[in-house]
């Protein structure tokens, strides 16, 4: 009778007899089976025409015309987004804000004790209507779009014409898909990580995702371009300030994901690019319908669901905050002012830095927040509907600058992933230690750049 | 008050606590010291026994850098753990000594193949690197890093890597000091020891797989061709180097360039894969149609010239032009 | 969710019909697994048969875990389980460790391997790698309409033919020969068609040491199906393979089997009386 150990030794020992090359051996052998297979089964035609798909892939990966090509693409997806998201955003917000009111006078007439009252309503319900009317439309046109894209079989050429610079900074090419994901949502990016094949690479991808500026995190970086940077500037000339603004705090975000990737690969996760194959698939004719509810299922629910679950707690803390007295204001104040020192240290001040810390589960939220830290009100509430009357509660009474705007600019872009994106790299990588560590360099880098600009600045006499 | 003495008691507990605190870990760490220690100096009984020659507490005091009570306090615990039997000043392997001297050894050499092949570490740093790495694993473990690397019988350096049963093949080829002038052969051995003598072989630019030819021998130095260089080593540096006939296939390799080389749009039929490419990336580039015989056409490339995407067997797949220097191909006349 | 069919072939039963069935498969009655190289259609065939949703994209490493859907034809309920689409099972990826283990360990009752009628050699390589595994396998020849406009006409009487496996040609979007496919599928898990897999030879020295192996494997597992896969392996040095030798999963697999032989019988059996 033969023991599991004796076969075993058997095949060791008939492997060492083999050539080294025996591996190699089969899979030509399987391969050559298959070409004569193919031959006997296969006609092809003699004088195969010059394909379509050949043409259009001159023209994508071209230097100049693959460039702009790609440039136009993400230009078009992010403005269909942007601008998209824009209408059906007030649409939902009347309609959810709507039913919150007249919830609440519901309770009132009831005679609900108040704050059961405003727990309920003008906490947990308002964060959640909140996120969900800013997260929702910008998703559920951004992932179709994007998703059409990489349906076309687009996708692999964009890491085709890139994957060099990934190279250069230690990367993998497809990296550069998970960033274009990640202007959806950067916990979509962290999962779309899991098309590149080394440890290694994918989790330089992982860590560096969330310097890709999400659609939680443009509405501000717009608020912010149109109402500081491009101030001062009339009409046309005003709109292309605040876009190129945007742009720029984009392209610094994709400098930083390279600079850290290099980083990355130099030190903690040291090594050389790997094995990089892609396949360049052939064009195929997308299946719009199946796009649509795919990408509105799998992903848009997916991550709106994953976003609701953290933003209920969060609005629960953020009314607590503002509803509970110490001193002579809120808890919120308090804190707003004990973080003041440091957040001015960073060309900030106390009261964003908390918005940040409280609005960790969205990014969305942290302007309402902010808001309400700012008017000392009892609730979220949304930024004044002019320019003018931001710049005049922000500048006038807040004493911001364009050093402040521009370092929150920054800081969105660099800060840590919000609460969703955490919990999606810890279950991608089952490890408490990266997702610590997504936290830590995010942060770190978010506190040294904009330490730094706001110490220049000041040296230099700046505002 | 209060403040304080909760202070107090958590820096007490962060100390003492069993598993996380500062004294556990410490205490980890120095048996983990104390192994390595033990392993490498297993490690060097094995070698001495290799060369022929036995260890002694000089030259294992001299390897491992340590006192001579310290040598001798070591010896007593291996002799006490049945790991080595002390003959007059020789020291010598037991049976269980060498079972455990064979594992590490199979460690130190998987773990330098991983790194060259699947970490892409550069070969001067693995040797260092692995020596670091070599007492983690269990067999068990070693075994499925064995596996997932697609069982390589030799490290970087061409040494022969311990199967799981403890057997070790001797290295392979013959001293290029010994090796018949202007006959091509393989280079299938650089030794990584002493580190001076390897890195001089790495930064002349030999590696393993490379067909060279001895041109000149003199008592100072020889003189290397591969065709297109010509490398200088001194004998000392060169009998580190061992080489082995050519086999048919490396014959066969005249008139091919590496694929990279390959002008765009131009077909050509793949010879072979470089030896120096291993595992993982190696049964990648395999598995995708990438094997001796099939056709190969560059069809596009980026505005950098690389990854350049070919035509194999009726797929576009995209390659960076690092590896794909790495596959020989031989043009196909144009008409 | 049932769909008219309106590509019945003449081959088929005229009364032949596929019903959707979702993720609802809490009783079936055999297992088949869909098996294919990336950007072949794997999905839309899965999609077109479960009449789910998925979405895999144009990646390898898109699907670690593997979906599942069940659909019913002519009165059987079928579990559809979608493998990771893989170049090849050789590697130590993921993927297609996977869709190794199920084929292997899994058992299935039937594999479809899914294959893109314009690159028909590559996809070959794979469906010979399955042929390894299991005898129970329908190659589908997808794209075909591609193929057609590209001008590539694939013979699939040949194809068979030389595989020793039943190949029908597809388009898994517009749903035509989706009903001979799951009608071919029917015939093979009941051994109405027989088959009888093309195996590669390999070198001869490669051939001998197979040789030597399998009989020791046949003797450590007697009845064993793919013994011959399983040395193969072995020689390779699959970890998962020799785990499974070392610690006896490979009998758990044989009375696993036995069971389920016992349990279709009986259901035919019922089948029968109806």
């Amino acid at each position: 009778m033969t023991t599991p150990d004796e076969v075993l030794a058997r095949a060791e020992a008939l492997r060492n007899r083999l050539p080294s090359s025996f591996r190699d051996e089969i899979v030509q052998s399987l391969y050559a089976e298959a070409e004569q297979i193919a031959r006997r089964a296969v006609k092809t035609p003699e004088n195969r025409q010059y394909d379509l798909d050949q043409r259009i892939d001159r023209l994508v990966t071209a230097p100049v015309s693959g460039l702009l090509i790609m440039l136009l693409l993400l230009t078009v997806v992010i403005w269909l987004t942007v601008s998209g998201a824009n209408v059906i955003s007030d649409l939902l917000f009347t309609l959810l804000f709507g039913f919150g009111d007249w919830a609440r006078a519901l309770f009132v007439a009831w005679g609900v004790p108040w704050w059961i009252t405003g727990f309920v309503w003008d906490g947990v319900y308002r964060s959640l209507a909140w996120v969900v009317s800013v997260m929702l439309p910008p998703m559920a046109i951004f992932f179709p779009a994007f998703t059409l894209l990489e349906d076309l079989g687009y996708l692999p050429r964009v890491a085709f014409n890139l994957d060099w610079l990934f190279k250069k900074a230690g990367a993998h090419g497809k990296q550069s898909l998970t960033m274009m994901m990640g202007f959806g949502c950067n916990a979509a990016g962290v999962i779309a990580t899991r098309v590149i094949d080394s440890p290694r690479e994918r989790l330089v991808a992982i860590l560096t995702n969330n310097f890709v500026p999400c659609n939680g995190r443009f509405p501000t970086l717009i608020m912010l371009a149109t109402v500081f940077v491009a101030a001062g500037f009339g009409g046309a000339a005003a709109s292309l300030i605040a876009a190129s603004a945007v742009v720029a705090v984009v392209l610094i975000g994709v400098a930083f994901t390279f600079l850290m990737s290099w980083v990355l690969s130099k030190t903690v996760l040291r090594g050389e690019a790997s094995a990089f194959t892609l396949e360049l698939p052939p064009y195929r004719r997308p299946n719009v319908l199946r796009i649509l509810y795919t990408s509105l299922i799998d992903r848009t629910i997916f991550v709106l669901w994953r976003a609701m679950l953290t933003a209920a707690p969060a609005g629960a803390v953020i009314w607590l905050l503002a509803n509970i007295s110490f001193g002579d204001g809120s808890l919120a104040i308090a804190i707003a002012r004990w973080l003041d020192g440091f957040g001015r240290l960073l060309g900030l001040d106390g009261a964003i830095l908390l918005a940040y810390i409280i609005a960790i589960p969205a990014n969305e939220i942290v302007v309402p927040t902010m808001m309400m830290i700012y008017t000392n009100a009892g609730m979220m509430v949304e930024a004044p509907g002019s320019d003018s009357a931001i710049r005049s509660l922000l500048v006038d009474q807040q004493g911001w600058t364009l050093l402040t705007a521009i370092n929150l600019m920054l800081f969105s872009l660099l800060h840590n992933p919000c609460g969703t994106t955490i919990i999606t790299i810890f279950k991608e990588t089952r490890s408490y230690k990266w997702a610590a560590m997504s936290v830590v360099i995010t942060l770190g880098t978010a506190f040294i750049v904009t330490f730094l600009t706001a110490t220049l600045a000041r040296l230099a006499g700046w505002p | 008050m209060i403040f304080w003495i909760v202070l107090l008691a958590g820096c007490i507990l962060w100390i003492v606590l069993p598993r996380i605190g500062v004294l556990a870990h410490y205490r980890t760490w120095r048996a983990a010291r104390e192994r390595e220690r033990l392993e490498d100096a297993l490690k060097h009984l094995l070698n001495r026994e290799h060369l022929g020659r036995h260890a002694t507490p000089e030259s294992l005091g001299g390897a491992l850098n340590l006192s001579r009570t310290a040598v001798m306090r070591l010896i007593e615990q291996m002799e006490e753990q049945g790991l080595l039997e002390t003959r007059g000043m020789e020291l010598h392997l037991t049976a269980e000594g060498e079972r455990w001297a064979l594992h590490v050894v199979r460690a130190h050499r998987l773990w330098e193949r991983y790194l060259a092949d699947e970490a892409r570490m550069p070969l001067a740093q693995v040797h260092a690197e692995a020596q670091r790495r070599e007492h983690a694993l269990t067999a068990d473990q070693l075994d499925e890093l064995e596996a997932a690397m697609g069982y390589p019988r030799r490290d970087p350096h061409g040494d022969p890597i311990p199967s799981r049963a403890g057997i070790l093949p001797d290295a392979e080829g013959t001293p290029l000091t010994a090796w018949p002038l202007d006959i091509p052969g393989r280079i299938v051995h650089l030794e990584d020891e002493p580190a001076i003598a390897y890195e001089q072989i790495l930064a002349a630019g030999l590696h393993l797989g490379q067909t060279i030819r001895v041109l000149e021998r003199t008592p100072q130095r020889l003189t290397l061709s591969d065709g297109e260089n010509e490398y200088r080593l001194a004998p000392a540096v060169a009998a580190n180097v061992n080489l082995a006939p050519l086999t048919e296939v490396e014959a066969a390799r005249n008139h091919t360039i590496p694929l990279s080389d390959l002008p765009l749009r131009q077909t050509a039929e793949i010879v072979a894969i470089d030896d120096a490419l291993q595992g993982f990336t190696r049964r990648r580039l395999l598995d995708l149609g990438l094997t001796p015989g099939a056709v190969v056409y560059p069809e596009l490339q980026n505005a950098f010239a690389d990854p350049r995407a070919y035509r194999v067997r009726g797929t576009l797949i995209a390659l960076r032009q690092d590896q794909a220097a790495r596959i020989l191909v031989r043009p196909q006349s144009l008409n | 969710m049932t769909r008219p069919t309106t590509d019945l072939c003449a081959t088929c039963p005229a009364h032949a019909r596929l019903e959707q069935m979702g993720i609802k498969m809490d009783r079936y009655d055999r297992v088949v697994a869909l098996a294919g190289n990336p950007n072949t259609g794997k999905s839309t065939l899965f999609n077109a048969l479960t009449g789910l949703k998925q979405h895999t994209g144009n990646w390898p490493g898109k699907t670690v875990t593997r979906a599942e859907g069940g659909y019913q034809f002519n009165g059987v309920k079928y579990k559809l389980v979608d493998l990771p689409g893989a170049y090849s099972l050789l590697s130590t990826s993921q993927d297609e460790e996977v869709a190794r283990d199920f084929l292997l360990f899994g058992q299935p009752d039937c594999t479809i391997v899914v294959t893109d009628a314009t690159a028909l050699e590559r996809n070959l390589n794979l469906v010979l790698q399955v042929l390894e595994i299991t005898d129970k396998v329908v190659v589908a020849v997808n794209l075909i309409d591609e193929a057609r406009r590209k001008g590539i006409d694939v013979d699939t009487r040949t194809l068979s033919r030389d595989l020793g496996v039943p190949a029908v040609p597809i388009v898994a979007r517009s749903g035509e020969g989706i009903i001979t496919l799951l009608a071919t599928v029917a015939d093979v898990i009941e051994g109405r068609i027989a088959t009888h897999p093309r195996r590669v030879e390999g070198t001869p020295a490669f051939q001998q040491a197979i040789q030597e192996l399998t009989p020791l494997i046949e003797q450590l597992a007697p009845g064993i199906p793919n013994a011959r896969w399983l040395a193969i392996r072995l020689l390779e040095g699959d970890a998962r393979v020799q785990r499974a030798i070392r610690s006896g999963e490979l009998a758990d697999i044989l009375a696993r089997q036995r069971t389920t032989a016992d349990r279709l019988s009986g259901t035919m059996a019922v089948m029968g009386r109806q």
